[in-house]
């Protein structure tokens, strides 16, 4: 059903003007030198490119369960961190709006705090925690809970939690305003019509909290998916991303055709999957 | 269940999510204190000399505040032009409206570091690479999904019957704007603002490669010992000192605007 | 007489605003140099950089980043260079030279770059010697081990390394080769070697990380290069440093270029002019325990023992064929992704 719009086409595309030549010229331009660019092909060890159309990055990248093992570990890595940060917003951002009128700029400014010294200090802070001689396995053992250390660094356990402390905000802030708009009366009232909790939760409150948690889930999904520098220090160099096998090929083998053939298929799959999930919700929405 | 039961479970549940999320700053505002010569903790001994050494250190100073114009310089123009194309979108509902958002979200979908290189070439073959304004623009590109997202979903949940009520007892579109709109998407504007910034103060990879001499940024500086000589305990004193000041503004921030009833 | 003493003292005051000219003025330029973060960027500009800004009125400012990104910058910018000097590894200097990104070393206009050591001036001009040897816990090796101590079955998966292309990285699969009784032109046989030792503990991000564990005896041993761990050993005590002596150590140099096509070549030259001075050097040696390549820096005989600074010492190291381990750079990530790491 296509709504009429509240203003004219004009001043809509004037509106929108700015943001999209900005884009394409800072953004789009030099993406379409990386498409051609993924087509061409590196002399061997040293920095000169050669031009010509060859598929043999992306046969490679193909080819290799290396490279796949790298898109996969990259895409559920990103699924899982949306998946724990949607966890745990939803009781912050609940509390929030609903018990915390007072220290509500408190507790946000708490949420943001381990980004504002930058996301690298914070990360050497988790190193330190999660080590085999850190706190947490420390704490454990003196609990005598565990008898040697688990491992929690070079996994993806450190890197979803240090991805998790780093991300949340991109969850917390949507959600917060998403839920500021369902008014009280709608919990209160599914409840004295007798449904239960869980009812309340999956009927009312969360097809309400949706949009909150589509565009949260879709800023931290794809902040996971670029993010290089945390899972670079919490993964040991362990844990393949798709962000460290492109910075590895770009900056330090100097294969730029290779690394942006890696970018072009991880963008792929991205468009295919956001493709699914648009079809998806479109059959959703025409039966509901 | 009553609903004091499920309250306190609730305050249980974001209390150790707190604790969670804000352990690390602990042991690095902790290991700031240390008096030793690496990074440490727990600290050793403890000592104030980092701190005396942040002061000190003019270099760090400098590049604190490179990060901090270069982070508002982007915000503004980020927020500003994401704000701007977002009310269009939501307002205007184009046909062109998914392959717009498409493109303001798009900087999330690749590999930084190869974006990088081919703008720096870019940059290069027109003779701006190095300079401010480069490096400005590129702090937008990345900071510009952060934005737009949340102030698409901000002035998608702003209920456009206001903004009609308010035109339709004779307020101009500007007043409408003024007096309605903006004052509703206050909330999204700050956070937008807010995020957009941390992205750009926080941003490793794009920096070291377009950044110009003169333009060395805090994180930048911070990363280019890590490998060889590992971190330098000032950097951490400085961290714990932005911390504070962080929480600072928030409290006075609370006391003199009441931050809270306008969030 | 008075009238000739009159004339002379006005023709000397006549040619006295000429002599600072003579001194050259570049104040308004900004020399720009591309170098490692930390001690080396404060050694540079204590040394090198203040002493070129008081003496030409330039300015001189730093950009920090790793090598590999370096190497990106100057051949993205090829067309409009904004780096005049920039620092390098001992196999990218070679590389760069070959693709005209950077200006071939010349005595005639580094006058210093006369005093390094014959041959070392390869691609660009030498500025440190250093060399790759053992890291190693002391709690696991009561006595400093030979690179063949590691190979032993108690200290499978205990190693480190750093994240790989590096030189350490193409050091250690040279010396991995040499055990195997090859060299590094034997890639199958050095991959087969080196994995013998197991999945490493981690691939460090950060030098602390490495050595808190390493104290702890979590991690036995890692390749690493020596003037940094030198410097850092007293604030470790459970960690030592030692130069293996069959095979000897590998030889890495730190290499300083001058861009080619670059703003400002001539503050170029004279920055590097400063950087290779004996004075320059000294500090290296004395701070950072980096070896002089400039032969007439003396040192003491306890500095002198730490670092690499004679063509014999040198000539005991373990010199690769860079150029080949160049080529192979592709290659060889692939397999050290697949093999070492995947383990």
């Amino acid at each position: 059903m296509k709504q009429t719009p509240d203003i004219k086409p004009t001043a809509t595309a004037l509106l929108v003007a700015p943001a999209a030549i900005l884009m394409f010229g800072v953004f789009v331009l030099p993406f379409l030198f990386l498409v051609v660019l993924s087509f061409w092909s590196q002399v061997p060890g040293s920095v000169g490119i050669v031009p010509g159309f060859t598929l043999a990055n992306y046969a490679r990248i193909i080819g290799d369960g290396y490279y796949l093992g790298g898109l996969w570990t990259t895409l559920w890595l990103s699924g899982l961190v949306t998946l724990l940060c949607l966890v745990l917003a939803l009781p912050l951002a609940r509390w929030i709006v609903l018990y915390a009128k007072r220290s509500k700029g408190l507790l946000i400014g708490l949420c943001i705090l381990p980004l504002v010294c930058g996301a690298l200090l914070p990360t050497l802070g988790l190193v330190n925690l999660l080590s085999p001689l850190g706190f947490i396995n420390g704490a454990l053992k003196s609990m005598g809970l565990i008898k040697t250390s688990l491992p929690l660094l070079g996994n993806i356990a450190g890197v979803s939690i240090g991805l998790v402390q780093a991300f949340l905000p991109l969850m917390i802030l949507p959600l917060i305003s998403t839920i500021e708009r369902i008014p009280h009366d709608y919990e209160k009232a599914a409840m004295s019509l007798g449904a239960t909790r869980l009812v309340v939760w999956r009927r009312v409150l969360l097809p309400l909290m949706l949009p909150g948690i589509v565009a949260g889930s879709l800023l931290v999904f794809c902040a996971s998916l670029t993010a290089f520098v945390t899972p670079q220090i919490l993964g040991q160099g362990k844990v393949v991303t798709f962000a460290s096998l492109a910075y590895q090929q770009a900056a330090m083998v100097l294969d730029w055709p290779f690394a942006s053939a890696l970018g072009m298929v991880m963008l792929l799959f991205l468009a295919l999957a956001g493709l699914l999930g648009a079809l998806v919700s479109r059959g959703l929405g025409r039966r509901t | 269940m009553t609903s004091r039961f499920s309250k306190a479970m609730l305050l249980a549940a974001v209390l150790a999510i707190l604790l969670f999320l804000l352990a690390p700053i602990l042991v690095l505002i902790l290991s700031a204190f240390d008096s030793g010569n690496v990074f440490r903790f727990p600290p050793r001994g403890l000592s104030l000399r980092w701190f005396e050494a942040a002061f000190n250190h003019s270099e760090y100073r400098s590049s604190l505040w490179i990060s901090t114009v270069l982070g508002l310089l982007s915000t503004a123009i980020a927020v500003g032009l994401a704000s701007l194309a977002a009310f269009g979108l939501v307002r205007g509902k184009p046909s062109y409206r998914l392959a717009m958002e498409v493109l303001l979200l798009a900087p999330l979908t690749l590999p930084l570091v190869v974006w990088a290189i081919a703008l720096l070439s870019i940059y290069a073959q027109l003779g701006i690479n190095g300079t401010l304004p480069g490096l400005i623009l590129a702090h937008v590109t990345i900071t510009m999904p952060f934005a737009a997202r949340i102030m698409i979903a901000t002035f998608g949940e702003i209920d456009p019957n206001l903004e009609a009520a308010a035109k339709s007892l004779g307020a101009s579109p500007w007043q409408v704007v003024r007096r309605i709109t903006l004052p509703l998407a206050l909330p999204g504007l700050l956070s937008s603002t807010a995020i957009a910034f941390l992205v750009s103060f926080n941003d490793v990879v794009v920096t070291t490669l377009i950044a110009g001499a003169g333009w060395i940024t805090f994180p930048v500086r911070t990363f280019s010992r890590l490998r060889t000589e590992g971190i330098d305990p000032t950097t951490i004193a400085i961290g714990a000192m932005i911390v504070a000041f962080t929480i600072l503004v928030i409290v006075f921030g609370q006391r003199l605007f009441q931050l809270s009833r306008r969030l | 007489m008075k009238r000739i003493a009159c004339y002379a003292a006005l023709t000397a005051v006549s040619l006295f605003p000429c002599l600072p000219a003579l001194a050259q003025d570049y104040s308004g330029r900004t020399l720009v140099v591309g170098t490692w973060g930390g001690d080396i960027e404060r050694l540079l500009r204590e040394h090198v950089a203040g002493p070129l800004e008081t003496k030409t009125g330039a300015k001189v400012e730093f950009l920090l980043g790793g090598s590999g990104d370096r190497m990106s910058k100057m051949v993205a910018e090829r067309n409009n260079p904004t780096m005049d000097v920039t620092f390098q590894n001992i196999y990218e200097a070679p590389a760069a030279l070959k693709e005209g990104l950077v200006v071939a070393p010349d005595a005639a206009l580094v006058p210093t770059a006369a005093n390094v050591w014959a041959g070392m001036n390869d691609g660009c001009y030498a500025m440190s010697l250093v060399g790759l040897g053992i890291a190693y816990s002391k709690a696991l090796f009561p006595e400093a081990p030979e690179w063949a101590d590691l190979w032993k079955a108690e200290f499978k998966g205990k190693m480190a390394y750093a994240p790989y292309p590096s030189s350490e990285g193409d050091g250690m699969l040279a010396v991995a080769a040499r055990i195997a009784g090859v060299n590094e032109h034997d890639p199958d046989a050095a991959f087969a070697k080196l994995a013998e030792l197991g999945a490493p503990v981690l691939s460090y991000s950060s030098l602390d990380e490495v050595f808190t564990l390493m104290d702890a005896g979590e991690i036995a041993a890692a390749p690493m290069i020596s003037g940094y761990v030198l410097s850092n050993l007293g604030n470790y005590e459970g960690i030592g440093f030692v130069f293996p002596k069959d095979p000897g150590p590998v030889l890495v140099r730190d290499m300083v270029c001058q861009v080619a096509n670059s703003p400002e070549p001539e503050l170029a030259q004279m920055f590097i002019d400063l950087a290779l001075s004996v004075e320059t050097q000294t500090a290296y040696a004395k701070e950072l325990n980096f070896g002089p390549t400039n032969s007439k820096v003396e040192l003491t005989e306890e500095e002198a023992g730490r670092v690499i600074n004679t063509p014999e010492e040198v000539a005991s190291l373990l010199q690769l064929d860079w150029s080949y381990v160049i080529e192979q750079r592709s290659d060889w990530t692939d397999r050290w992704n697949k093999q070492i790491l995947g383990q």
